[in-house]
């Protein structure tokens, strides 16, 4: 099994941990096989793999999209064939996510996509305009603030997922490509912007295949194959 | 700064829900009017019926129908219970005759019964079987009509209204809850990667449910509003133009219900005002199985 504790040395709190994991869509053949890793808290890693390896399939199984078929899945210490429908958005409330295709919602100015997942956990808005203002600007986004998604460009709405999955203060950060649809230049600057979060505790797991990014720091690095984690 | 509304507000199943909705409404507000309507006239006939009786004096041969009447007239005053008591005249005989005969001189020469209005004391009215058996035995003429078959008629009548309004507002009400249903599925469909996007960053099902149903809320109460007004509408264009002064038709009784007593307006606005109430309600009610329903199954 492979193990990843970079930030916490060993003995650390294990946030997530599979084992013996296969996932399949319907009755299609298998995606993941026998997938087993762990990331402990306060981790970095990358998750890479060629195109069709299961890099999203295996981010939707750790934000809770999606179920294995088989395996034991276990978040924050929490076996997930054991939870309720429930307690799912308590549990996703403590992972921040960016989506490949962003998932921003076009009718929502940037302040309010950010706001999102802060009033789905009943939020009061005078709670956080101030976080929001500064998070905004932390991505250099303060100025189109009140612009909707349609209007920003590739790498502003890229920022801005990244704005709403940290916004709650995730412990666990999932990236699907976050650096897929910008220039090397943002694409490590998006970098920095992780590395940041990491150093503030948040364990980050990024998916990608640009091996510019995988290779421009010493993390370590889950590599997806044919559904089999090597 | 406001937060946006987070289930888009140019949904169109909204729109068509807001529409039908606003008819369903304007019809329940009918039928509540009409049902208000109805009660009223039949109260008012109910009472001007059980309030009053009738001796009819038929005249035999060899009998004196005058000195009859006014036996039956003495007989009536002094009964306890009676408030008054007045013959109703040749005149009168032949005017109610007047629609199944027509106005001709020819009625003068007929035995026409003679007529005696008796008021009664709705707070004491009297033994009416005695006093039947009274006028029986003092006038071989006289026979005594309380107007129990018109009563019986006017409350069979009534419940048979009152139900037929009923199952029109029930009808209505599931009609609508059926339009809330289809229109919530059409919502979630229409806003599937928004309901998406929410539930992954979060968000409850009673979370996504208070989102959508915002959006219910507004076009119920919408909805609901217009209905009524249109139906206040159409009772006072109907009281406009149909309501010649002292008619007492269908135009007359809208006016009243809506312009006359202060009392009677108030009651049917509050009447009234239960459409867009229990508009909404059901519409929330309803979305709210619906979308809950829904998000389970998904």
């Amino acid at each position: 099994m492979v193990k990843v504790a970079l930030s916490l040395g060993p003995g650390g709190d294990e946030l997530v941990h599979l084992e013996n994991i296969g996932l399949r869509y319907d009755a299609g053949p298998e995606i993941l096989r026998d997938v087993s890793f762990s990331l402990e808290a306060g981790s970095f890693s990358f998750l890479t793999g060629p195109s069709g390896a299961g890099k999203s399939s295996l981010l939707k199984l750790l934000f809770l999209a999606l179920r294995p078929t088989r395996g034991l899945l276990s978040l924050f210490g929490r076996d997930i064939a054991s939870l309720r429908r429930s307690e799912v958005p308590r549990l996703r409330r403590r992972i921040g996510v960016v989506f490949q295709d962003f998932k921003l919602l076009d009718h929502l100015s940037a302040f309010d996509n950010v706001a999102l997942p802060l009033r789905a956990a009943g939020r009061r808005p005078e709670s956080y305009r101030a976080d929001i203002a500064e998070l905004l600007d932390w991505v250099g986004l303060k100025t189109q603030a009140h612009m909707m998604p349609p209007s920003l460009s590739g790498g502003e709405k890229q920022r801005l997922a990244i704005a709403r999955a940290v916004v709650g203060k995730p412990e666990l950060l999932l990236a699907d490509e976050p650096t897929g649809n910008v220039d090397p230049s943002l694409a490590q600057r998006l970098l920095h912007l992780f590395h940041e979060l990491n150093r503030f505790g948040t364990t980050v797991l990024i998916a990608s295949h640009d091996p510019n990014i995988i290779q421009s720091g010493n993390v370590p690095v889950l590599r997806l194959e044919k559904g089999r984690l090597h | 700064m406001r937060p946006l509304s987070i289930i888009p507000a140019h949904a169109q199943p909204m729109r068509t829900l807001t529409f039908a909705l606003g008819v369903m409404c304007y019809l329940a507000t009918l039928a509540l009017g009409g049902l208000m309507l109805v009660e009223a006239a039949l109260g008012q006939w109910a009472s001007g019926i059980s309030s009053e009786i009738t001796v009819h004096v038929t005249p035999r041969s060899g009998s004196d129908v005058k000195a009859e009447t006014a036996k039956a007239l003495d007989i009536l005053s002094a009964t306890d219970g009676i408030i008054s008591a007045r013959e109703l005249g040749e005149r009168h005989v032949e005017k109610l005759l007047e629609p199944w005969l027509g106005a001709t001189p020819a009625l003068a020469e007929l035995p026409l019964p003679q007529l005696i209005a008796a008021a009664v004391d709705p707070k004491s009215p009297p033994d009416l079987k005695a006093l039947e058996r009274r006028l029986a035995s003092a006038v071989p003429g006289a026979s005594l009509d309380t107007h129990h078959l018109w009563q019986t008629k006017l409350v069979r009548t009534a419940s048979t209204l009152r139900r037929l309004s009923l199952a029109i507002l029930v009808l209505i009400a599931f009609s609508a809850a059926g339009l809330v249903i289809f229109a919530t599925r059409s919502v979630l469909d229409a806003n599937r990667g928004v309901i998406d996007v929410l539930s992954l960053v979060g968000a409850s099902d009673g979370f996504i449910a208070r989102a959508v149903k915002g959006r219910f809320l507004r076009s119920a109460s919408l909805a609901g509003l217009s209905g009524m007004l249109g139906g206040i509408a159409t009772f006072a264009v109907l009281g406009l133009i149909d309501s010649p002064a002292g008619n007492s038709g269908l135009g007359a009784a809208s006016a009243e219900l809506l312009i006359s007593a202060p009392s009677v307006a108030a009651a049917t606005y509050a009447v009234f005002l239960l459409v867009p109430v229990c508009a909404t309600l059901l519409s929330l009610a309803t979305a709210h199985l619906a979308i809950m329903r829904q998000l389970r199954g998904s």
